[in-house]
């Protein structure tokens, strides 16, 4: 019987020659990636003196540290975190990434997210890695253990495959594909699991739309998702590899919990309705709902296509009187590409806001919404208060389907300007 | 070391699947850090009387999925000052499992709980025969072992012990 990627990569980081779900392993982490956040590194760093009497931490070259949230920084308290943080990736000697973008991407960018590799993180979103084969897994508080030993305790996880057939429409991305396979199968489907997405459909999906579905899978209850390096994922992964490791593929004959099949080609544009990230609705169910503000931007959106579709529709139209639409590139090399393209140019003119990348928009620490006013947002969640007042809400979507709102002012179907 | 026994009665059944545990203290109440004042906020929208009326060992029980969203850590902070000893569910969200154990708190997974007891039921986990015996019924309903770090997390009392004695006895091995 053979093996599923993630048993793969779990054997060879365990030191084991092979291990099966439902195993518990010691796993050497090929990387550490974290941003800097209250109640987190600042927490790690003083355990790892004073509870573990750790001075400076083993082989730094596993480690980075992103500086992504709180960014510009609105208080010295918040500084003075970025100055800690600063500090300890000096006397550390770890790689430190301060304002080139989200983390989640720009580990990609840097070589983090090699194929067949094991990263680790406390934010679940890190699953994104996947996109390009790598194992990579949020631990919450848990990541300390990542801190302080070479080695964290993991049971190998089961995996659920998802075979995606068709073909996107247009005005159909990526970010409805995700929320339509929780519509089909259930915030629960993948719990505890691997959730791996393959099938003939993903031919048509770009690698950043692959990173998109990845990065959400915590929404089918799954601790990550991985897809199967190709010929597209290994041209941008391999050059950039900060390890030598040799890219693994799950086996046709791998056990997996469950195999769903899904098909594409009738998928309208979705959205995903406050207060749950598992509400997901035809869009065309809402349109015309008026909305004051709109989020382009996240780990879960905020990339070259989104920039582009988004300029296509704005491209010599207005956002609406009254609606702030906020653009944001996810990173500074997605950021430097769409102005070279004249995407920043397009966006401006519409009246949209842009910024260089932050995370700041996505959790409501900036662009905050009031009581009673409604976003449309590809970020990556929609619970009651998390861009602002605990009642505004929030309309999940893709980057078309804001752009299209921010005209109206309404929930818009973005396909008539396409 | 053994795992801290549990006994005590079912002080409330959260039904909802998926259930966002953040709705127990209510996300505008999310960010208070005074334990005090959580505490007396937590439960409201279920039962205005729930500090009252819940006893230190009590347990709460959940449905699927339990923790799903973008669990916080204030809610179970509170329930846990209340005197809640333990969750109960059908199953739990991956996120919230791994970010409880790692605070001590004991989270049985025990599939079929929701209808294996009434509110105010007297519970008992077995951790030895693996079962959540309901003293009111005398039933019994097996729940899902914990893997070995869960265990040595909970009997611990929480991720820095358990990684402290982790560690000694790594050097020692």
């Amino acid at each position: 019987m053979g093996y599923t990627l993630a048993e793969k990569v779990l054997a060879r980081v365990s030191g084991r020659p092979g291990v099966r779900a439902g195993d518990e392993v010691m796993a050497k982490p090929d990387f550490v990636v974290v941003y800097d956040f209250p109640g987190y590194t600042d927490v790690i760093f003083r355990q790892m003196k004073q509870d573990f009497g750790i001075e400076k931490i083993a082989e730094p070259e596993r480690y980075a540290i992103f500086i992504d949230h709180m960014v510009p920084v609105a208080t010295p308290a918040e500084e003075l975190l970025h100055i800690q943080t600063r500090e300890w990736c000096r006397d550390n000697d770890v790689a430190l990434y301060e304002r080139r973008g989200i983390g989640h991407q720009v580990s990609a960018e840097l070589g983090y997210a090699t194929p067949g590799g094991f990263v680790v993180h406390f934010d679940g979103h890190i699953s994104q890695l996947g996109a390009f084969g790598t194992l990579a897994i949020g631990l919450r508080r848990n990541i300390l253990e990542a801190f302080v030993r070479e080695r964290v305790s993991l049971k190998v996880p089961e995996t659920t495959r998802i075979n995606l057939t068709g073909k996107l429409r247009p005005g159909v991305m990526a970010r409805d594909v995700f929320h339509h396979i929780v519509r089909v199968l259930g915030p629960s489907a993948c719990r505890f699991q691997v959730m791996e997405v393959g099938g003939p459909a993903l031919e048509g999906i770009s690698i950043e739309g692959r990173q998109v579905i990845c990065g959400l899978a915590m929404f089918t209850g799954a601790i990550t998702a991985v897809i199967n390096p190709d010929e597209l994922t290994l041209a941008y992964s391999m050059p950039r590899a900060r390890a030598a490791i040799e890219p693994v593929y799950s086996d046709a004959d791998a056990t997996y919990a469950a195999v769903h099949t899904i098909d594409l080609t009738d998928l309208e544009p979705i959205i995903v309705i406050p207060p749950n990230p598992a509400n997901t609705r035809n869009l065309t169910d809402h349109t015309g709902l008026e909305v004051q503000s709109g989020y382009l931007g996240s780990c879960a959106s905020g990339r070259l296509e989104d920039l582009r579709i988004a300029a296509q529709i704005l491209k010599g139209r207005q956002v609406a009187s009254g609606f702030s639409l906020h653009v944001i590139p996810t990173s500074q090399e997605i950021m430097a590409q769409a102005a070279a393209e004249g995407l920043i140019t397009t966006l401006v003119q519409a009246g949209a806001f842009t910024s260089s990348p932050s995370c700041d928009y996505c959790f409501g620490r900036i662009a905050t919404m009031s009581a009673g006013q409604r976003a449309v947002s590809t970020g990556t969640l929609n619970v009651a208060g998390r861009m602002g007042s605990p009642d505004s809400e929030i309309y999940l979507c893709n980057a078309a389907v804001v752009a299209a709102s921010a005209i109206e002012g309404r929930i818009a179907d973005p396909r008539k300007y396409l | 070391m053994a795992l801290m026994p549990i006994k005590g009665r079912v002080a409330w059944i959260f039904t909802e699947e998926n259930f966002d545990v953040d709705q127990i203290v209510g996300v505008k109440n999310i960010k208070i850090t005074d334990i005090g004042e959580l505490s007396k906020l937590a439960m409201q929208s279920y039962d205005p009387d729930f500090a009252c009326a819940v006893k230190a060992g009590d347990v709460v029980v959940g449905a699927g999925n339990f923790g799903y969203g973008h669990p916080h850590y204030p809610p179970l902070r509170a329930l846990r000052h209340l005197g809640v000893s333990a969750v109960v569910a059908e199953s739990f969200s991956p996120g919230f499992w791994r970010g409880e154990i790692s605070m001590g708190t004991p989270l049985i997974a025990c599939p079929g709980i929701t209808t294996f007891v009434h509110r105010w039921d007297e519970i008992e986990v077995d951790w030895e025969a693996g079962l959540v015996r309901n003293r009111s019924s005398n039933a019994t309903l097996p729940f899902e072992s914990l893997s070995s770090a869960d265990r040595d997390m909970l009997e611990t009392g929480g991720l820095v012990p358990y990684l402290k004695r982790a560690i000694a006895e790594h050097a020692t091995a």
